[in-house]
């Protein structure tokens, strides 16, 4: 036994915990509808000298034309790439003269477009972001070039475990004929053939202020928004503009319980994607459960996943269950990679772990689960770029502004029951399941475990 | 904008560091201690040691069960992690105000008493997790083991940035309990740690705190190893290929650089991103934008204590385009900055872009207090939070131009090419 530490001083005894102070989600400052049909909201977040403004269109991939998906992804690359006003490079110059963070990109339902910018270039930055939502020119120099881009990017993906476990897991899961089923921002032969002028269209018919969410959130005390957006957002005109419907939940594929094996000889981890089809934040029964569900059962290293996989067996970096709620309906994922040599006996613990047959939870892990959720609120919407993200959402889902609170506390009142039941609505018996990984070392075993057809196909 | 956040600092009598930094606005505070101990200061034939001991300390210690710092602490709605690097062990977690106290207390534990429960299982397995985490994040990744190649190259044999923090499976394999009590003893004391309070907690509340929790910890180190001389810049160009199954070929182009701490690491940084930092960088401007010879082009700065700081420029090469025609093409980009020197406008832009990167870091309590950890324990400096952009600010266009020529020049660059086509070898064979 070693000596050299200082064991013979008694520190003092384990302090116990005070209860945690109310909180709720801020109320906006301002809610106003411009009349071009535009909302817009504020949160004045003292202390918050980067100021984010985070825009939201509603845009259902699935209005995408089949022959070149990826459209709507490769649109918002190319919103700051040359404007009637400004070409390509002095667009980039006049974003980054003024601080300006600029990005824009598209999920299952929406375009967002965020603007990070220190306080004093506020003006500035609103002008460039209603300028590169109202009137870019797409010139076809940038369209090639981001173009080109993508396509690399899809290579890149393909060689990422992760992403490329991701892309065959949406293929099997949702229905060949559902958008879903298929990358974002569209495959190699769909991206290839995008021209300027189908960006151009699209994004006429796509993109305008009706039934769009703008926030704008930071230390806003003594800033004349109004003014600003009189001079900015409200001129934002798109005669051609079409608003979307609201999209429908994804339906899943009739085969889609079954293992897909990625073949990569040589791989040193089996990189895992198990999923299935998981709720919206409209959920029947609220979606107070779900979130608590995911980290209970693959949210820490002492959840249940990990506790096994990690932590006793040493088989994993780590495992993660999340729930990944979309416009309509959403994902159930749990992911992770494996040294190659334990895949089968990963894929046996984590199925048996996962399976929802007998599944309860006790209130000790509800208390854990719920008080770690509850708990993180207060932290996790502190800075302005989160209370900008987390309201840009409730807009585009069409929730209450006060959702956040309110499912905070409906997460506090929850009980083992709820949980419990909860999963097995949402949980099957069997899941969709992919390997990517060197099939050889594990295939043959793999299709002893009864998950389900088990299928190779190549990286 | 003058930055006025408070960092009151207190050494207790352990030799603990103690910066507190109220902000009230949300009921919550974060603990964030440093460590001065990293890959830096790992002994030949132990790469990785130090990342692999930030494991063990979530596996118990005198009055905590394996596991249960996690626990306990994400019971309380807390968000918490340790990370390792050259330089530094950082461990840190956000918690609800009402469970302050237990934070400081676990820390504590493990930060005074870790030995008294670390066992070959703990370790056993934590080295297992952690040749998972280098599978995963370096060896399974394309491209992933070029950081590692970028180090190698860049700094001598027997440098300590010469190997990468993740270090090698050998040396992880290696690894035996008795390193784990002598490490720990080398260098987990309270006078080789800083612990900073960020958030809802008073300068009296926090140190009194921080009195009751640490001031018992009476384990004292040595200074750890001082800080060698300034590395000159390479002498003369390094070329370094790999060739794997990577998606395009891509080239890592890297510069010894001042060490982190006085303006020269600033200017230097600053001339890195005027060149190949932005999108309105010259180098960008003509390699991605006009010639379209490179798809992505990205700068940084890796500001480090010893010797030498790290700058990188990652080039994504274009298909069909050849990578050693691009390397020469940058070359040339930054011969020409190094003559000429930057423009009124590129550097008005690079000052913009730090400017909010800095606001945006110091805008949450976590990262506020990580940064005011980093500048106390590294270099004594806890209000750099709020002077560092008056400093960066303050440096004009011939300090820039004058960090260039220095450190920037062509014949300066290390090139780590990862190339998608086969070697000259497996042409052969094939």
């Amino acid at each position: 036994m070693s000596t050299t530490s200082t064991t013979d001083v008694t520190g003092p005894a384990r302090p116990s915990v005070q209860p945690p102070t109310p909180w709720a989600f801020p109320a906006p400052s301002s809610d106003s509808l411009l009349d071009n049909g535009l909302r817009v909201l504020t949160y004045d977040v003292p202390g918050q000298y980067v100021i984010s403004a985070s825009l939201t269109v509603p845009l259902p991939l699935s209005t995408e034309p089949r022959a070149v998906e990826g459209i709507a992804s490769l649109m918002a690359s190319l919103l700051d790439e040359g404007t009637t006003s400004h070409t390509s490079e002095e667009f980039a110059a006049l974003l980054e003269r003024h601080g300006i963070a600029f990005s824009a990109g598209v999920n299952d339902g929406a375009l967002m477009v965020d603007v990070d910018v220190p306080l004093r270039h506020l003006e500035s930055a609103l002008t460039l972001m209603a300028e590169a939502l109202a009137s870019p020119v797409f010139p076809v120099d940038e369209v090639r070039r981001l173009r080109m881009a993508r396509l690399a990017e899809i290579e890149q993906e393909r060689a990422s475990a992760p992403h490329r476990a991701a892309r065959e897991l949406v293929a099997t899961l949702w229905a060949p004929y559902e958008r879903a089923s298929r990358p974002t921002a569209g495959t190699a032969d769909t991206v290839a053939v995008i021209t300027r002028e189908d960006i151009v269209d699209f994004h006429a018919e796509r993109v305008g202020p009706e039934d769009a969410g703008l926030v704008i959130s930071g230390a806003l005390s003594g800033v004349d928004i109004e003014a600003v957006l009189r001079a900015t957002f409200e001129q934002w005109r798109a005669p051609s503009h079409t608003p979307a419907s609201r999209p429908l939940a994804p339906e899943v594929a009739a085969n889609a319980a079954r293992v897909i094996v990625v073949d990569r000889p040589g791989s040193v981890q089996s990189e895992i994607a198990l999923g299935w089809s998981g709720p919206d934040r409209h959920a029947p029964g609220g979606w107070a459960p779900y979130p608590v569900i995911g980290y209970l059962l693959g949210g820490s290293p002492s959840a249940r996943i990990d506790a096994v996989l990690r932590e006793e067996k040493g088989f994993t970096y780590g495992m993660r269950s999340s729930f990944r709620p979309r416009r309509a309906g959403g994902l159930f994922l749990t992911t992770g990679s494996v040294r190659t040599d334990v895949t089968v006996e990963s894929l046996e613990t984590l199925t048996d772990i996962l399976d929802p047959r007998g599944l309860t939870f006790t209130e000790d892990e509800v208390r854990a689960g719920v008080d770690f959720i509850a708990g993180i609120a207060p932290g996790r919407f502190a800075t302005a770029d989160a209370v900008a993200g987390e309201a840009v959402s409730l807009l585009l889902d069409n929730l209450p502004l006060d959702f956040t609170t309110t499912n905070r506390e409906a997460t506090m009142a929850l009980t083992a029951d709820d949980l419990t039941s909860a999963y097995a609505g949402i949980a099957p018996e069997r899941w969709c399941i992919v390997v990517v990984g060197d099939a050889e070392r594990f295939v043959h075993e793999v299709r002893d475990l009864g998950l389900g057809e088990v299928t190779v196909v190549a990286n | 904008m003058p930055l006025d956040y408070p960092t009151h600092t207190h050494v207790l009598s352990n030799g603990l560091r103690v910066v507190i930094s109220p902000d009230h606005a949300v009921p919550v505070v974060t603990a964030n201690l440093w460590v001065g101990v990293g890959s830096r200061h790992e002994a030949p034939g132990r790469t990785g040691f130090a990342h692999l001991f930030e494991h063990l300390m979530f596996q118990g210690s005198r009055s905590v069960a394996s596991g249960e710092h996690f626990s306990a602490l994400m019971a309380q709605g807390g968000r918490l992690n340790a990370t390792t690097w050259f330089d530094r062990t950082n461990y840190f977690e956000t918690v609800p105000v009402g469970a302050l106290e237990l934070a400081l207390w676990l820390e504590a534990d493990r930060h005074g008493f870790l030995l008294d429960a670390v066992t070959q299982e703990n370790l056993d397995n934590q080295r297992d997790v952690v040749k998972e985490e280098k599978r995963q994040r370096y060896d399974n990744q394309p491209y992933g083991n070029a950081l590692a190649d970028v180090y190698a190259a860049t700094f001598p044999e027997g440098h300590p940035y010469h190997h990468p923090t993740i270090g090698s499976m050998d040396d992880l394999d290696a690894a035996t309990l008795e390193d784990v009590h002598a490490f720990f003893t080398r260098f987990y004391a309270p006078n080789n740690t800083v612990l900073t309070l960020v958030g809802d907690v008073t300068e009296e509340h926090g140190l009194a705190l921080a009195e009751k929790y640490f001031g018992h910890l009476t384990h004292r180190v040595e200074p750890p190893r001082g800080r060698g001389p300034q590395l000159p810049p390479i002498a003369a160009p390094v070329r370094v290929d790999r060739h794997e199954d990577v998606p395009n070929d891509r080239l890592h182009i890297s510069f010894r650089m001042p060490a982190e701490g006085a303006d020269d690491f600033l200017a230097a940084s600053l001339a890195l991103d005027c060149v190949a930092g932005l999108a309105s960088s010259p180098m960008v401007t003509r390699l991605v934008r006009r010639e379209q010879v490179a798809t992505t082009i990205m700068a940084h700065s890796m500001g480090l204590i010893d010797g030498s700081s790290l700058g990188l420029v990652v080039v994504d090469i274009a298909p069909g385009q050849d990578a050693d025609a691009v390397e020469a093409e940058v070359a040339t980009e930054l011969g020409r900055f190094v003559e000429e020197g930057p423009t009124e406008d590129i550097l008005e832009a690079v000052k913009a872009h730090a400017e909010r990167t800095w606001l945006s870091a110091l805008a949450s309590g976590e990262e506020r207090a990580d940064l005011i950890s980093q500048y106390t324990l590294l270099h004594d400096d806890p209000d750099y939070v709020n002077t560092a952009l008056d400093r960066l600010l303050a440096i004009g266009p011939e300090a820039v131009h004058c960090a260039a020529r220095e450190w920037l020049r062509p014949q300066h660059r290390v090139c780590v090419a990862y190339l998608a086509s086969e070697s000259p070898e497996q042409e052969e064979a094939a």
